[in-house]
């Protein structure tokens, strides 16, 4: 018989307590002397100017780089193929309508 | 971070701004395990917004002017700035060069000077020994 996992609401609520006030307590000791509205909360790019909030945008591209990477002998043909011109998906459409008649057609003679 | 603080740990941004390095790899020198200031809890860190010194080395060359303004504006106060090396105090052996605007002095304020070409590890934990009692100094005047 399989044992089932434990589950109390109640504890998860307390580690969840536990946790906000443990980090309320590191945000607590940080540094407080900051000047709000100066260069001092800005993000720091090496000396360089910061672009501005609508400008910073990471796309999400990025976070699956590792995995794209990996998948790239099964991606790079497949983005070679998306051409964006639409003669080819209609040959790719008659190509696999041709293939899968034709071997609907071998099926049914065995 | 408070005041507390410095007494535990001194944390310092090193920023080039056109030096040859000289001074630079003298600045890592005191890292080594032969100088080792981390003993004394004096830490090179990676943003000035985390520095209680900025440790400044070459003649600010022109397109690094601007930058320089902008990461010691970066650093929280009570901050204090030490120039390494002759370049930074007086322009050293490039001081005619028509793609200067130092030296540090008349970029930012400065309160240390540690001369030489390049100074010796030695004389770099010396300056930042002083700039340490200046920001007790300052801390205890509440200076920001």
């Amino acid at each position: 018989m399989v044992s089932l996992p434990f589950w109390n609401p109640i504890i998860c609520i307390i580690a969840l307590v536990i946790l906000i006030a443990v980090t309320c307590l590191f945000r607590s000791r940080g540094q407080k002397k900051y000047k709000e509205g100066t260069a001092q909360t800005q993000i720091f790019l090496s000396g360089e100017e910061p672009p501005a909030v609508e400008q910073i945008h990471i796309k999400s591209h990025n976070i699956y780089w590792g995995f794209f990477q990996i998948l790239k002998r099964y991606y790079d043909p497949s983005v070679r193929a998306h051409t964006g011109i639409i003669n080819d998906y209609i040959i790719w459409f008659i190509a696999l309508v041709a293939l899968t008649t034709v071997i609907l057609f071998i099926a049914s003679l065995t | 971070m408070s005041f507390n603080s410095f007494k535990r740990a001194l944390w310092a941004y090193h920023i080039n701004t056109g030096s040859c390095n000289g001074c630079d790899i003298e600045i890592l020198a005191t890292l080594t395990p032969r100088y080792d200031v981390e003993r004394f809890g004096i830490v090179l860190v990676g943003s000035p917004r985390h520095a209680d010194v900025l440790l400044v080395t070459g003649p600010v060359a022109r397109q690094m002017a601007p930058r320089l303004k902008r990461v010691y504006a970066q650093v929280p106060g009570p901050k204090l700035v030490i120039v390494v090396g002759n370049c930074g105090i007086e322009g050293g052996v490039f001081y005619e060069s028509y793609n200067l605007v130092g030296p540090i002095d008349q970029i930012i304020p400065v309160d240390v000077y540690v001369p030489g070409c390049p100074p010796r590890p030695e004389a770099i934990i010396e300056g930042v020994a002083k700039a340490w009692v200046k920001l007790e100094q300052a801390e205890r005047q509440g200076v920001a």
